[in-house]
């Protein structure tokens, strides 16, 4: 399903070279839950980064259900991504000018879903998160845990299979960052996504199927 | 749904669009307005010249030998279809013997039907059987009023009409000049005709008249050279277009003006949105629909800016219309639709391509990097 191979990621600045991953061999199966830990600065986001296709190594390769994602174009990688991965990030990262529901339809509109099929989704979707009472406002007007549920729903938009979140409780308060857990876990446990989460919090580990602990750009066998 | 994302980025930062739109709305105002005016002068100078354009002058080909147009030469001219009508002119330049002084004053023979199709008087009557009819500055220089007489050689004329200002003409000048009748004409000077302007009907004769005089009249030998002052009004219309244009050049620079704080903003727009770029290349965005919504957003400034310009420039053209010419009658020409359609197209144009840029720029990000920004 997830399958990185010798994959080493250098971050080149002008007077030094870093070795954010050095040499990583994981393996995912769908439907699995893995979490990845490790200490900050550890390589954990820029692993995250690779499996979602947001940038490439520099060496080794990342398979995606079978697809070598070197082989790919911007504009495949872009579909892959659109399609196939859902993005949870720490910051939410929504956009501003745009209502939840807008937001979760977003995905949908780069699809070029026909607008009836995308707003009945959306909200069915904001209803799975259980906030379709604030499909209206803009994420400006809603709480850090209800801003992380319109981007799960976001992340759900084209029904991908992989689910990689950053930190998604990084910003929320232990009760809604339970929440957001539970909805991820269920999301796993009903829908067969396959969730990649990235944290440093070892209390999350319990969410998940399997742990992989990273170190300086290793993967920790220890 | 993209044209809603771009309108709501543009909303987002009110007062920004507001000036760029602003920028636009002057650059195509000055455009469009001065296009109306230009258009304006022209027509106004040219309807001075309206009743010139018609006519077509007829001069002996003195290069050749020629000092006089043959009266059977006058004859064939008169007999055309294409000429409507066809002023013989005779011309000699004589001593006038007025009250105190004598003066060398030009001297025109023509037909009493014919001075008055081509002038008005201001006082007395065009009567030429035995008396004249004098322009109105000679007989301001020498205070010369009806029932005067003048001599010139030995014959006495009475003053039958003094001739309203004429303006600037190409065929006959007739302020400083006595007309007299071609009898008359005959008894002081043996000079013959020395102009024969022709009247055509409409402007496509002008073309027939001139080939029929050189296959009848020039047909052996070039007797006389041909002269239309449609040529007059076409330079006139050509300078006209090229001042207007220069003009137009010219408020083109606010338009670039415009332009370039389009440029600014966008840029600006570019870098503070750079993480909402990301995120949208993350989740699915190509690059070409990045470029679409910065795009769509400097068309949205453009179109609002240049049908508000458009419409103001009539406006425009009007104002400047009553302050230059004290008069807006040129305005509702249909050039000014022209104009109007110029301004707003051109204005359309600045305005996307400024955008070109920023967009071009916005949708090269790199997604994550443009995610890890702050
Ligand atoms: N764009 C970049 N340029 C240079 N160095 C980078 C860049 N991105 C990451 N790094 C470096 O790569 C290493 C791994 O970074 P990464 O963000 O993957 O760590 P992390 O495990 O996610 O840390 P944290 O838990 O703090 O989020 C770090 O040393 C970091 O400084
Ligand atoms: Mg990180």
């Amino acid at each position: 399903m997830i399958k990185l191979v010798d994959v080493v990621k250098v971050y080149k600045t002008q007077f030094y070279e870093v070795y954010a991953l050095n040499g990583v061999n994981i393996e995912i199966k769908k439907g699995e839950f893995v979490a990845i830990m490790g200490p900050s600065g550890s390589g954990k986001s820029t692993l995250l980064n690779m499996i979602g296709c947001l940038d490439k190594p520099t060496k080794g390769e990342v398979i995606i259900d079978g697809i070598e994602t070197s082989k790919l174009n911007d504009k495949q990688l872009t579909e892959l991504r659109r399609d196939k991965i859902g993005f949870i990030f720490q910051q939410y990262n929504l956009i501003p000018t745009l209502t939840a529901l807008e937001n979760v339809e977003l995905p949908m509109i780069f699809k070029g879903i026909r607008k009836e099929d995308r707003e009945s989704r959306a909200k069915k979707l904001l209803k799975l998160v259980r906030i379709e009472e604030v499909a209206d406002r803009k994420p400006m007007e809603l709480s850090g845990g209800q801003q992380q549920r319109v981007a799960i729903a976001r992340a759900l938009a084209n029904n991908p299979s992989i689910l990689l979140c950053d930190e998604p409780t990084g910003n929320l308060d232990t009760k809604s960052g339970e929440a957001v857990m539970k909805i991820i876990k269920e999301l796993n446990e009903k829908e067969n996504v396959t969730v990649v989460l990235v944290t440093h919090d070892l209390s999350l580990s319990k969410y998940a199927d399997r742990t992989i602990k990273i170190r300086d750009g290793v993967v920790d066998v220890s | 749904m993209y044209l809603e994302l771009a309108k709501r980025n543009l909303e987002r930062t009110k007062v920004r669009s507001a000036l760029a739109v602003v920028g636009i709305v002057i650059g195509v105002m000055a455009i469009a307005s001065i296009g109306i005016f230009g258009e304006s002068l022209k027509a106004s100078v040219l309807e001075n010249f309206k009743d010139l354009a018609n006519e077509v002058i007829v001069t002996p080909a003195y290069s050749k030998g020629y000092t006089e147009i043959d009266k059977n030469d006058i004859t064939k001219l008169k007999k055309t279809s294409y000429a409507e009508c066809v002023i013989p002119v005779k011309v000699d330049q004589l001593i006038v013997s007025y009250k105190k002084s004598k003066l060398y004053n030009t001297i025109y023979g023509m037909d009493e039907k014919d001075v008055e199709r081509l002038f008005d008087v201001k006082d007395g009557s065009i009567k030429l059987k035995g008396s004249c009819v004098i322009g109105y500055k000679i007989a301001k220089d020498k205070n010369l009023r009806i029932g005067y007489k003048i001599r010139i050689g030995d014959k006495e004329f009475r003053i039958a009409g003094i001739l309203k200002d004429a303006g600037q003409r190409f065929d006959i000048n007739p302020d400083f000049a006595i007309f007299l009748s071609t009898k008359d004409f005959e008894k002081i000077s043996d000079k013959g005709y020395k102009m024969v302007i022709v009247k055509v009907g409409n402007l496509e004769n002008v073309n027939l008249l001139k080939e029929f005089i050189d296959k009848s009249i020039n047909a052996r030998k070039q007797k006389v050279n041909v002269f239309e002052l449609k040529i007059i009004i076409d330079r006139i219309n050509d300078v006209f277009s090229k001042i207007n244009t220069f003009l137009m050049a010219i408020a083109a620079v606010s338009l670039l003006v415009a332009g370039v704080s389009i440029l600014n903003i966008m840029l600006m727009s570019t870098i503070e949105r750079t993480k909402e770029i990301g995120i949208m290349r993350a989740i699915g965005a190509y690059r070409q629909t990045i470029l679409k919504i910065f795009l769509l957003e400097a068309l949205i400034l453009g179109v609002v800016g240049s049908s508000i310009g458009s419409i103001l420039s009539i406006l425009g053209g009007y104002v400047i219309d009553m302050l230059v010419l004290g008069s807006a009658k040129y305005v509702l020409a249909p050039s000014t639709a022209l104009y109007v359609a110029e301004g707003f197209f051109v204005g359309i144009t600045t305005a996307v391509l400024s955008g070109l840029y920023p967009a071009w720029k916005a949708s090269k990000f790199e997604p994550i990097e443009a995610l890890r920004y702050e």
